[in-house]
């Protein structure tokens, strides 16, 4: 009792997941700042502007529904935390695996979304509620092609358990290579998720103020700044254990090192993204996700049907 | 000082978040801020981000006389912004009015409507003059918040 409480909320939980996603995302902004040729933030800036955002008042629209307004953000970060639990991180179990716990992971990460538009509607502000109704349609462009990216690996290994995965791909670590189309595909589904560049459409401060957080301040912004970062980490961790199944034979210091090599990859990778692309309209990211995306996820499917006929 | 406030002046002064708002400004001075936001001044390294919505910034900079129709605006952008909030009045025009002041249409400088931290003289002024500005407001901030709780 007392070790399960202790591995949600403090290592490899909850704490533990905060430290590292604020890790994560000065790695993010650093990089950003690299490649545009500026210095850059400082290790701590992170940690800085969430401090000073929980020391700010907090305003609530008086048109507002309360219990919504506060809920939402609290709602999203334990969403976020709790995906995180069911992740093999570097050793081949994760702390509560289950059979198709793959498929809650999906799941609970597509609740942060579903709470920006409520939190977006929920504002009764005018830019919150284009913000949040482009969310929502955001997510259902970038939902489809993700699920099936990150499912095709599954396909081959015949489970639909993180750990069995896992498990598959260390007595076949060849068909690993074969999830490359469906890795591209999430990796560009997770720009979406994590609403940056090309697709922080949501966001765009140049037209709608800041989207579905426009009227959020202090610690309830804190929040949603964190369930961010938190899910950027959470996705990268998904998708190494999915589609980067090394290292988790290691010892301990090695697993753990092999995994913080991969993180900061597919973080990395992110970035690069968030660098080269400018932002694209709606109607654009929609084109892209159903004529591009999903068509490339749908390959990587047939060709792991078709390997799984054949191969194995 | 405790340390729970010596924590939080310290992220205050390390993460101060704008927004840009005109009250009337020629465009000079505008330009003069963007300038300062660009990488060629990286002012991220101080922690400035530029916020497009009032809720999420600390640091209200204003640029330009207050004119009569932009007033009660600039009021309500002042009371949307989450405390503690600060304002820094960029240019000359924001600082006294400048060369506007006395016409019919202008209320004078940013002063005139809302409480300003800190002036930025200058016609326009230079970007690293808007930086430096800023960071000794924020320098000032610290200094304050140790003489009031001592």
């Amino acid at each position: 009792m007392i070790h399960s409480l202790f591995a949600i909320f403090i290592f490899p939980g909850f704490l533990f997941l905060c430290v590292i996603s604020l890790a994560a995302e000065f790695i993010d902004r650093k990089v950003y700042a690299r490649l545009q040729n500026r210095v850059g933030p400082p290790w701590f800036q992170p940690l800085a502007d969430m401090i000073k955002l929980f020391g700010k008042e907090d305003i609530m629209p008086e048109e507002a529904n309360p219990l919504m307004f506060k809920g939402l953000p609290i709602f999203a970060l334990a969403a976020v935390a709790t995906a995180f639990l069911y992740i093999p991180l570097w050793s081949p179990e994760s702390l509560f695996s289950f059979d198709c716990d793959i498929i809650v992971v999906l799941y609970l990460l597509t609740l942060p979304t579903i709470a920006f538009f409520l939190a977006g509607w929920y504002s009764t502000s005018l830019y919150a509620m284009i913000g949040a109704i482009r969310s929502l349609t955001q997510l259902f462009a970038y939902e489809v092609p993700l699920f099936l990216g990150v499912l095709a690996p599954a396909i081959i290994a015949n489970t639909w358990s993180l750990s069995g995965l896992i498990a598959f791909y260390r007595i076949h670590p060849v068909l690993a290579a074969c999830n490359m189309l469906g890795f591209f595909v999430s990796i560009i589904a997770l720009q979406g998720k994590l609403e940056k560049v090309p697709f922080d459409i949501p966001e765009a401060e140049t037209e709608i103020v800041a989207g579905s957080f426009t009227e959020y301040s202090g610690r309830l912004l804190a929040m949603f700044r964190m369930a961010i970062a938190m899910e950027l980490v959470v996705g990268a961790s998904l998708f190494s254990a999915v589609f980067l199944p090394f290292g988790f034979g290691l010892p301990l210091a090695g697993a753990i090192a092999a995994y913080i090599v991969k993180i900061v990859f597919i973080i990395l990778l992110s970035c690069l993204i968030r660098t080269l692309f400018a932002r694209m309209r709606i109607d654009q990211m929609v084109e892209f996700c159903w004529k591009y995306l999903a068509p490339i996820a749908l390959t990587q499917i047939l060709i792991n049907l078709l390997i799984k006929g054949m191969v194995l | 000082m405790s340390l729970a406030s010596k924590v939080l002046t310290w992220a205050r002064m390390k993460s101060p978040w704008i927004i840009h708002f005109n009250t009337g400004a020629c465009n000079a001075c505008d330009i003069e801020i963007v300038a300062a936001l660009t990488p060629t001044y990286d002012v991220e390294r101080f922690g400035v981000q530029l916020k497009g919505s009032p809720r999420h910034a600390d640091v209200l900079v204003c640029s330009g006389p207050v004119t009569k129709q932009i007033a009660d605006r600039v009021v309500r952008i002042y009371e949307q912004m989450a405390e503690p909030k600060f304002v820094v009045a960029v240019g000359t025009c924001a600082c006294s009015g400048g060369v506007f002041d006395g016409c019919y249409n202008i209320r004078g400088g940013t002063n005139t409507v809302i409480p300003v931290s800190a002036y930025i003289p200058g016609c326009p002024a230079s970007p690293e003059a808007i930086i430096d500005g800023v960071v000794k407001l924020l320098h000032s901030l610290e200094v304050a918040e140790a003489a009031a709780t001592k």
